[in-house]
């Protein structure tokens, strides 16, 4: 029944099996909802496995059943040999293999970093030098040892999965089960995060378990297994499973962006990918540029010698970690890549150090602003939390910006670089001290504005689904627009219109808001505030924690409301999102306004990007690699979609050019 | 991450107060509290002023620091002064139309009021601000075992005391979180009628509920997937040592008990 046998190892003791494995919840219940189905998985010691799949696949059942916290209803789990058959071995498999959760807070037992840490072992009744040595050496390895005495509420999301891992490594295992405990960390934490995991799992040896839907970092695995409805839908090396980019989008995954647009110019030549060939960066670019070659048929001679096409040789070489993945896909400089154009992607040290600290291209070029109504005015305004205790954090520091009447402004930076803070600024739940807010002509520092700010202006914060609490949907969506005191007639009307405008099917609204799914939820709390009919719509981080189709679905309605004219300015930290649908993007760092300006201009500098702390969009990465082939490429585009016409575009004019010769 | 220091949370420090066995700390903080509600002389009083001084000396903690660990009772304290001040059946200090305030009404208010900053002080010094929840409910475990004999589960209830305190700054950051948030939606906690604001508190009780759920599965998840299998087998990092340290304080605390109970009796002044 093996799924993957390999003939040379074959002993179960070096192996986690789970055979025609089934889970149910609620037997019998109307509630019945069938997670596993028949599932074979074969893992071998030392080896990184993914489990890809949409939210509700099932996915999460199967960590619980590797690591004994569920026992399989029907079929067999062979953990290293051990059988969860009585109490001792349940023990043993927990012992052997750690958990580590979505959410960062609630696996936190401790009420410092080493008790938590020491939580493990202890329950496994360590003595103590033995007990105070493994939590130093823990904690040391995941780099937290000097914060070992401080409360765990004071650190970051990415720390505090760094202590579950901590916890767990206290503990001595061979196996890492993450599930989905990237997904409430931003990219840099992200990353950092899974270069912990690589380095761990090399170091000691651990197998590693990786159940998430982040597509980048299933590209980290030996292995992937991609869960549908309950069932193992499809498996292979990362290359088989991307190699198969319309079944994963049709199970509500996606692929990365430079297999995406590989596959559209396969899709428009008519020539489909062959194997792996897409795989890598440099890969897909090598497949899209003979395609495209041989379809207009150009003869225009790129100098393909100097350029060491690495397709090949990439496949074999084990992927890195994220950060790594990232930089391998920026033009080397010893390929012909017009690195002539733009003189800042040669940076050094020294010219980092004389970069500007703002990036305004609005103050050289402003379209914009000559024929657009400004509805929110922001100036001078700084923000200090707790200014009389000795970790009081400067949060904003002298920032002014102007929101224009329709646009769709796209607010980026790393974490705590003050973007929450900004926008709490802006409907009066934090008060501007010093600095002026105004909101189309009101100022937000009259407490008597504040109830009619709010009307103008929707804030929905992150998780909002977290904020639900009516009987059913419809009185959740209509408390915004009832609060504003209007009459019943019109808030009925206002619910109808903000449901359908999120896609929510009008008999969900006789249902209970906590019977829905995450993305669902997620739908009803937007609408909640569609429903106010605000003139500015902020969003904060509105695609955190779902899975590529509940992403996309959600991007299409703030598409649709930008086309409706909506104002809104969107939080995110997916550098494509914001480049494929913001007019324009403010970058703010520690707090001050660090960059604002269009995609094109905000992303021309890449020095700058990454001095923010953020990442190039990976469309523009790749149009960047293309450039290797393609000289004089314009890199301006933002969408996979954009890129395969820009692609298409440009290769027909070169045939043309070459024929006109 | 909002770093706010809330009420009642453990502060990092390691002066005398923080290295003193908690066991140490947790009676002294009872012995207090006695003493305190028991005291209604001034030189009494006084004697626990100079004790509770010590206390923030010890503790090397910033004045500020400690000082908000009274305003979340400040409303009880206003009351508690106003109730006191109108109060009496002694001598008229002072009386415009149904305002009559007495001397004894006055001396009451005041001692009351500093009784009930005593007392916050002196709980929140010796325990919360310096020793980490586990740590109480670990020494509260101790303490109480003796209780095991008679099949009392002592375990479990200090387990249920920890995670409560360490979910406290948890769930704080997230009422406020869910506060900004239906205040963003309309909701109103300080004007407006009291079904409005009923309302209100609804919206924030509500969300603040179903997360906690949430949290207890997630967390009882994580305990299990850690090995946890109740009290029986543990090991502590932390070892509890009564030191030379602890019989230094502990004496003299006996010293402070013994004059508030001593000094009135020498100086009846009042």
């Amino acid at each position: 029944m093996n799924v993957y046998s390999e003939a040379e190892s074959t002993l179960n003791s070096e192996r986690v099996l789970l055979r025609d494995v089934s889970y149910t919840y609620d037997i019998g219940l109307p509630q019945e909802t069938l997670a596993l189905t028949d599932i074979n998985i074969d893992i071998r010691a030392g080896q990184h496995i993914a489990v890809l799949g949409h939210n509700g696949s099932g996915k999460s059942t199967l960590a619980h059943i590797i690591n004994a916290l569920l026992l399989p209803q029907r079929g067999t789990l062979s953990f290293f040999g051990c059988e969860p058959s009585n109490e001792d071995s349940i023990w043993e498999i927990r012992r052997r293999s750690g958990l580590v959760l979505q959410n960062p807070d609630n696996q936190i037992i401790g009420t410092t970093l080493e008790e938590d840490v020491a939580f493990g072992p202890e329950n496994l009744g360590v003595p103590l030098p033995e007990l105070r040595h493994r939590v130093d050496a823990s904690l040391e390895k995941v780099g937290l040892l000097d914060l070992a005495s401080r409360p765990p509420h004071t650190l970051s999301g990415g720390q505090k999965q760094k202590l579950a891992i901590a916890g767990i490594l206290a503990m001595e295992p061979i196996c890492l089960i993450l599930d989905e405990a990237t997904a409430m960390l931003d990219p840099y934490s992200r990353a950092d995060f899974m270069d912990l995991v690589m380095r761990l799992s090399k170091e000691r040896d651990l197998t590693v378990i990786n159940i998430t839907h982040n597509m980048e970092e299933a590209l980290l695995a030996d292995y992937i297994y991609v869960v549908y409805n309950s069932r193992i839908a499809l498996h292979g090396t990362p290359a088989d499973v991307f190699d198969q980019p319309a079944q994963l989008r049709r199970m509500g995954l996606d692929v990365p962006v430079h297999i995406e647009i590989a596959q559209q110019i396969a899709d428009y030549t008519s020539m489909p990918l062959t194997k792996s060939e897409a795989f890598s960066c440099t890969g897909a670019a090598q497949s899209v540029h003979e395609r495209l070659d041989f379809f207009f048929g150009s003869q225009e001679n790129v100098d393909l010698d100097s350029f060491d096409s690495p397709a090949a040789q990439n496949l074999e070489t084990e992927p890195g970690s994220l950060a790594a993945q990232n930089l391998e896909a920026e033009p080397d400089s010893n390929s012909p890549m017009n690195l002539g154009a733009d003189p800042s992607l040669k940076s050094n040290d020294a010219e980092l150090k004389q970069a500007p600290s703002t990036y305004d291209y609005q103050q050289i070029s402003d379209p914009l602003s000559q024929n657009r109504k400004v509805l929110v005015e922001v100036k001078g305004l700084s923000y200090t939390y707790n200014p009389d205790l000795e970790q009081c954090v400067k949060a904003l520091s002298d920032l002014s910006v102007d929101i224009y009447e329709g646009e769709l402004l796209g607010l980026a930076g790393h974490s705590g670089s003050g973007k929450s803070t900004f926008v709490q600024h802006l409907n009066g739940l934090i008060r501007p001290e010093p600095g002026v807010v105004s909101v189309m002509g009101l100022d937000v520092h009259e407490k008597k504005n504040i109830r009619k700010v709010r009307e103008h202006l929707g804030l929905l914060f992150q998780y909002p689904e977290q904020q639900l609490f009516e009987e059913t949907v419809g009185a959740d969506i209509a408390f915004g627009p009832k609060q504003m005191g209007l009459p019943p007639d019109v808030v009925e009307q206002r619910v109808k219109e903000a449901a359908e405008l999120t896609g929510l099917d009008i008999k969900l609204l006789e249902r209970s808001p906590f019977d829905l799914s995450g993305g669902q939820m997620r739908r009803v709390a937007t609408a909640g505030i569609l429903a106010m009919n605000p003139d500015i719509l902020i969003l904060d981080e509105p695609t955190a924690g779902l899975d590529p189709a509940g992403r996309d679905e959600l991007l299409s309605y703030i598409l649709r409301l930008q086309q409706r004219g909506q104002t809104i300015i969107l939080i995110s930290h997916d550098m494509d999102q914001l480049a494929g649908i913001a007019d324009r993007i403010l970058i703010l760092k520690d707090g001050k306004k660090f960059a604002l300006g269009t995609p094109a201009e905000v992303f021309s500098d890449e020095v700058s990007i990454r001095l923010a702390g953020l990442d190039m969009p990976n469309t523009k990465v790749f149009m960047e690699t293309m450039q290797g082939w393609a000289p004089g490429l314009a890199t301006d585009v933002f969408t996979p979609d954009d890129a395969a016409e820009a692609l298409i575009n440009e290769y027909r004019t070169r045939r043309q050019t070459w024929h006109s010769r | 991450m909002a770093q706010q220091i809330v009420l009642g949370q453990y502060v990092p420090g390691s002066s005398p107060l923080h290295k003193l066995d908690p066991r140490t700390k947790l009676i002294t903080a009872i012995v207090m509290m006695i003493l305190i509600l028991s005291s209604y002389k001034v030189t009494s009083l006084a004697v626990l002023g100079v004790f509770v001084l010590t206390l923030i000396w010890l503790s090397k903690l910033k004045f500020s620091l400690i000082i908000r660990t009274i305003r979340p009772i400040l409303i009880l304290l206003i009351f508690a002064f106003f109730f006191n001040l109108f109060s009496g059946s002694g001598e008229v200090l002072f009386s415009v139309s149904f305002i009559t305030i007495r001397l004894d009404g006055l001396i009451n208010a005041f001692i009351i009021t500093f009784r009930l900053i005593m007392l916050v002080l002196a709980t929140s010094i010796l325990i919360t601000l310096t020793t980490t929840p586990t740590l109480i409910a670990d020494s509260i475990e101790r303490l109480l075992s003796p209780l095991k004999i008679v099949r009392f589960p002592v375990h479990e209830i200090a387990m249920m005391m920890s995670i409560a305190l360490r979910f406290v700054p948890t769930l704080l950051d997230e009422m406020q979180k869910i506060m900004k948030a239906q205040s963003s939606r309309g909701a109103d906690y300080d004007t407006g009628s009291a079904l409005r604001r009923a309302r209100g508190f609804v919206s924030i009780l509500v969300p603040l509920f179903v997360s906690a759920f949430r949290r207890a599965d997630d967390l009882a998840t994580a305990m299990e997937s850690r090995c946890y299998r109740g009290g029986k087998g543990r090991t502590r990092l932390k070892i509890m040592e009564f030191s030379y340290r602890d019989l230094i304080f502990s004496l003299f605390v006996i010293v402070v008990s013994t004059a508030v109970y001593i000094l009135p009796l020498v100086f009846p002044a009042d």
